[in-house]
């Protein structure tokens, strides 16, 4: 199982591999670059490595595709997230590929030097090497995926969502006229007019990317012998050469301009595509020129791009919702959109739906239908709770709050004016069991995080609990300054000039987005293990300091030894209230954790001077990785099985029917963090035979609280049958976390974990 | 404040799909008059709790059965009120018979009532008439069983006839009530063509019905005889295959009954 970006280092290794003669001169070239302009200006810098980069990391268009723009992004290069933070290097990588090709000495020595070069002068590098030691001892490793810890830093600048809207109304020219514009207005020498000169530059390689393009689709169409691909592409080079010289007119010209932008940017998040696609949409459907049949297949098309761009953590497109301009033609877009999620059983894009009391019915009643058949999409958002909650946990206006877009794995951002890249991570459950060590890990035998003290001094519940509380509060922080110095380190170093281009209010204020230009720099931090800890706390509270059954030591003796010998001890801990049953006790200790982490988090923004600093509770994996390096917990919990879900309950301890279990969700306060991920398996007789039943189960859940719903509908039997014979069940499609998958795709503990979630009959 | 009228409950199911509209809370109360052999619940029988051991965990004990107040039980049933609504769903009151714990159910269904929350009862119809003219104004649907047609049967295969379960039928239909008849299918037991022409009768004598449907039996409550120290049933039947099920309704749709299920 890949981790966040690892799928696109796989395929740049797999191209560098691949490719003749010297497989690493790209990444020399742009090494050379770089060092060229190591002592100019961070934008000439950047603008000469993006020259590097494209149009030469662009690969040849596809028979099947409608659109143009594939990517393989090089093994030294710069990328917001796909590959590392802004410049990096991907050296393991590299060495296997130096391994494999047995250069001669001279171009391996060249090599070793570039090699060299980077290691210190890597984006993450020096973020790492800008630490105060206070963040260092906090956060001593940067291997999440190895080694146990607290807390772990990330290094992306995820999450972002250009202004896609503005690029399709002003198209190139119009951008490179207000460019223009405001270079005559900027007081020349200062670093606004520096910043518009490069700004500049980055859309002439974008216009150089639609011409690149252009050519190779004429190229291709006067080598087609078949008549109908010849048209195609002849009409796809038409439509690449007209970008640079008109704004978009057409749905085609929208697609195709946005999807290089996005490219380009290398933001992998698309925002509200229904805002501003469906105006393109309607406009060729009504004057006839544009058919649905041919509509639906240019969407396919997109789809397959994005899918081929594969990041099945991001890649998110939404529709519907409240604040759209104009929602006619923004619905029409959406219900195409959702017709083409439905139609196309792919993992990506993660097609969303925000909806409302109120809105146009049609997009529900299609969503429901592609959930019904198994797809998994759309991924649903409650706008009548999120709006509000988003105003208060991102202290931002109403106005302001219609725009959210949650990106990624379900993490919140506002769409093109703010940034809040989710680059913490927190196992809260490790929190708790280092607490309970009196400040050692148990996995490693190493002191770890705050001395809290010895567990023979919690006498009281609430002394175990501020105990755990001043280990939270200590590795928060540090994740908190550590965002705010990845910022500084950042923008410092790159402008990330696609970015900044299409991003509120880089332009007016004359800024790069990560050096003051963006509206809202937020963070967030991504925590984990929440509903082991609470579960793990309630066991507790109950067992050692209610009824006193158990001493502390005694059941921490117990998951010290994985509950060998202690079968009867463990049996008591299962037995306690477990949340996702509508339980009070349990469900009110998980509301405690989710208040503690959630308030503490937003309590860091001011000191460390971000916009706002959130917790999202989201699920990429992490949950499994995680729970690897974490001992047997309290709840019951054996050593090494995966952390519960995001929000959900453990698998299979959510045992008094769908509507406890929903009740359980929708208690945890939305209005103080930036997305919380849930996941409910129901079968397919249910949707087949009780449509309606289903939709009021939701309807019922949303009505009270509930934020989003990520619904996979299955049945026990071919979950089953999958494991036993993978061949025949390719297409069975399920919702692991904040992201969907094959389910022959995913490893044997993953596929476990989804069996093992409570299905819903 | 008065007391709080206090019932034996066994068992109380949320979202409950299958026992009336919409999304639903189930009550099961003990007791019942009759005993049928394909009871899935026999923990209903008897109106007391009962210990049984647990086969699978040696040592431990499960309890059927446990003394509850109307509150108690109507604060669970709140809890889901929202999805009541949206769905027309409510409570159901089951069994066991739910109305051989009488003072108790007509409490539940009164506090439902006053709650807003709307009402079925899953019954036998094996009770006193007074009883049925007494709840009339509590429930909303009567989930009514059908079980023989041959009285003689019934009281074979339930340990009573079914003549006060018919007259009561009668009573209700003749007062108004709201009537979901309910049809348990045993092949080898009831799924005769007398029998289904029997259910075709009464969905002609009473052609208000809200719906007939069919109900194939199952055997997963069949390991609780065992484990309650019960006789194991005398039971000649098996659960009906799909093609089995398709063919009952096929055989009632030309007799002019449209099921449901």
């Amino acid at each position: 199982m890949q981790t966040l970006n690892e799928i696109s280092i796989d395929a740049a290794y797999e191209a560098a591999r691949q490719r003749t003669g010297n497989p690493l001169e790209l990444e020399l070239a742009f090494t050379r670059a770089y060092r060229e302009c190591a002592v100019t200006h961070a934008f000439a810098r950047e603008l000469k490595c993006l020259g590097v980069m494209f149009p030469a990391i662009l690969l040849p268009i596809e028979p099947s595709d409608l659109l143009a723009g594939r990517i393989r992004y090089p093994l030294v290069g710069f990328s917001a997230e796909a590959m590392g933070l802004g410049y990096y290097c991907r050296e393991d990588e590299i060495r296997e590929v130096l391994r494999l090709a047995e250069l001669p000495p001279e171009k391996s020595g060249e090599v070793e030097e570039m090699l060299e070069f980077w290691r210190g002068e890597n984006t993450q590098a020096k973020t790492r090497a800008a630490y105060p030691p206070a963040v260092r001892e906090a956060l001593p490793s940067d291997n999440w995926t190895v080694e146990s810890g607290i807390v772990f830093p990330l290094y992306r600048m995820a999450g972002t969502v250009p202004d896609y809207g503005k690029l399709l109304r002003l198209g190139i020219p119009g951008l490179r006229r207000e460019l223009e514009q405001r270079i005559g207005d900027a007081l020349p020498g200062t670093e606004e007019s520096r910043l518009l000169q490069h700004l500049q530059g980055a859309v002439e390689i974008l216009e150089n990317a639609c011409r690149h393009y252009a050519k190779q689709a004429e190229l291709q169409a006067s080598h087609a012998t078949d008549a109908a691909v010849k048209e195609q592409l002849q009409n796809m080079s038409q439509c690449l050469a007209g970008l640079p010289l008109h704004p978009p007119a057409t749905f085609q010209e929208a697609l195709q301009l946005f999807w290089l932008y996005a490219l380009l940017s290398g933001s992998w998040n698309y925002g509200r595509m229904d805002v501003y696609m469906g105006p393109y949409l309607a406009r060729d459907v009504e004057a006839g020129i544009l058919g649905e049949g041919e509509a639906l297949r240019l969407l396919h098309s997109l789809w397959q791009l994005m899918n081929a761009y594969s990041n099945q953590y991001n890649n998110r497109v939404f529709v519907g919702g409240m604040g759209r301009d104009n929602p006619e033609e923004a619905d029409r877009f959406a219900l195409l959109a959702l017709e083409a999620s439905r139609s196309l059983p792919l993992n990506q894009p993660q097609l969303s739906l925000r909806f409302y009391e109120g809105q146009n019915p049609e997009l529900m009643a299609l969503a429901i239908t592609s959930l019904g058949e198994g797809r998994t999409f759309p991924l649903l958002y409650n706008d009548d709770v999120n709006v509000p909650a988003v105003s208060k946990a991102f202290h931002v206006s109403h106005d302001e709050a219609l725009q959210y877009v949650p990106f990624g794995c379900g993490e919140y951002v506002l769409d093109h004016r703010g940034v809040g890249t989710p680059n913490g991570l927190i196992n809260l459950m490790k929190c708790l069991e280092v607490t309970l060590h009196g400040g050692i890990d148990p996995v490693t035998g190493r002191a770890m995080g705050n001395a809290t003290g010895e567990v023979r001094g919690f006498r009281t519940f609430e002394e175990l609990w501020s105990a755990y509380c001043r280990q939270v509060e200590y590795h928060v922080a540090a994740l908190a300054l550590q965002e705010k110095i990845e910022y500084e380190v950042v923008g410092e170093t790159s402008p990330f000039l696609m970015l900044s281009l299409l991003y509120d209010d880089c332009l007016e204020r004359g800024r790069s987005i990560f050096s003051g230009g963006v509206r809202y720099l937020g963070g967030t931090l991504e925590a984990y293990g929440n509903i082991n800890a609470s579960d793990s706390l309630a066991a507790l509270k109950k067992w050692v300091y209610d009824e006193r059954r158990y001493t502390l030591q005694e059941v921490v003796a117990a998951c010290d030894a994985n509950f060998e010998g202690y079968e009867a001890l463990r049996a008591d801990l299962l037995l306690a209230p477990k949340f996702g049953n509508d339980d009070d006790e349990a469900d009110s200790m998980a509301q405690r954790v989710h208040n503690h982490v959630c308030h503490v988090a937003m309590e860091q923004a001011g000191k460390v001077g971000l916009h706002s600093y959130l917790v999202v509770i989201i699920n990429n994996w992490v949950n499994a990785l995680f729970g690897k390096t974490t001992a047997a917990s309290p709840d019951g919990r054996l050593a090494g099985e995966t952390l519960a879900n995001a929000v959900n309950p453990s698998p299979g301890m959510d045992r008094n029917g769908v509507t406890a279990f929903l009740n359980s969700l929708a208690k945890l306060d939305a209005n103080i963090h930036a997305g919380a991920v849930q996941n409910m398996k129901f079968s397919k007789s249910l949707f087949t035979r009780h449509r309606a039943k289903l939709e009021a189960l939701l309807a019922g859940y949303f009505r009270q609280g509930g934020t989003q719903a990520m619904v996979t509908v299955v049945s026990r039997g071919d979950l089953e049958a999958a494991m036993r014979e993978p061949g025949k069940w390719g297409h069975l499609m399920v919702r692991v976390g904040g992201f969907s998958a094959r389910f022959i795709d995913l490893p044997h503990e993953a596929q476990l974990d989804v069996l093992h979630r409570t299905l819903y009959e | 404040m008065p007391e709080s009228p206090t019932g034996i409950v066994f068992d109380i199911q949320r979202a409950a799909l299958h026992d009336g509209p919409g999304v639903r809370t189930v009550v099961f109360l003990k007791g019942c008059y009759l005993r049928c052999q394909w009871c899935h619940n026999p923990e209903s029988w008897a109106l007391e709790p009962q210990v049984a051991a647990q086969p699978d965990a040696p040592g431990q004990h499960r309890t059927f059965g446990r003394t509850m107040s109307v509150a108690e039980v109507m604060q669970i049933v709140l809890r889901d009120r929202v999805y009541y609504e949206v769905s027309g769903g409510g409570i159901t009151l089951s069994g066991g018979e739910p109305t051989f714990q009488f003072e108790f159910c007509k409490a539940l269904l009164r506090a439902a009532q006053d709650h807003g929350i709307p009402t079925c009862l899953d019954t036998s119809g094996q009770d006193k008439q007074e009883d049925f003219a007494e709840l009339l104004p509590l429930v909303d649907l009567f989930l009514y069983d059908y079980k023989l047609t041959s009285s003689e049967s019934h009281l074979r295969w339930t340990g009573e006839g079914n003549e006060r379960i018919l007259n009561n039928l009668d009573f209700l239909y003749q007062s108004g009530a709201t009537i979901l008849l309910r049809c348990p299918i045993l092949p080898g037991i009831n799924d005769s063509q007398e029998h289904l022409e029997g259910i075709a009768a009464l969905s002609r004598k009473y052609p208000r019905l809200r719906g007939i449907e069919i109900l194939p039996y199952h055997d997963i409550g069949h390991y609780k005889f065992g484990l309650l120290g019960l006789d194991p049933p005398r039971l000649t039947t098996s659960v009906p295959t799909e093609k089995e099920q398709l063919r009952y309704k096929q055989v009632l749709a030309g007799l002019g009954v449209q099921t449901t299920s």
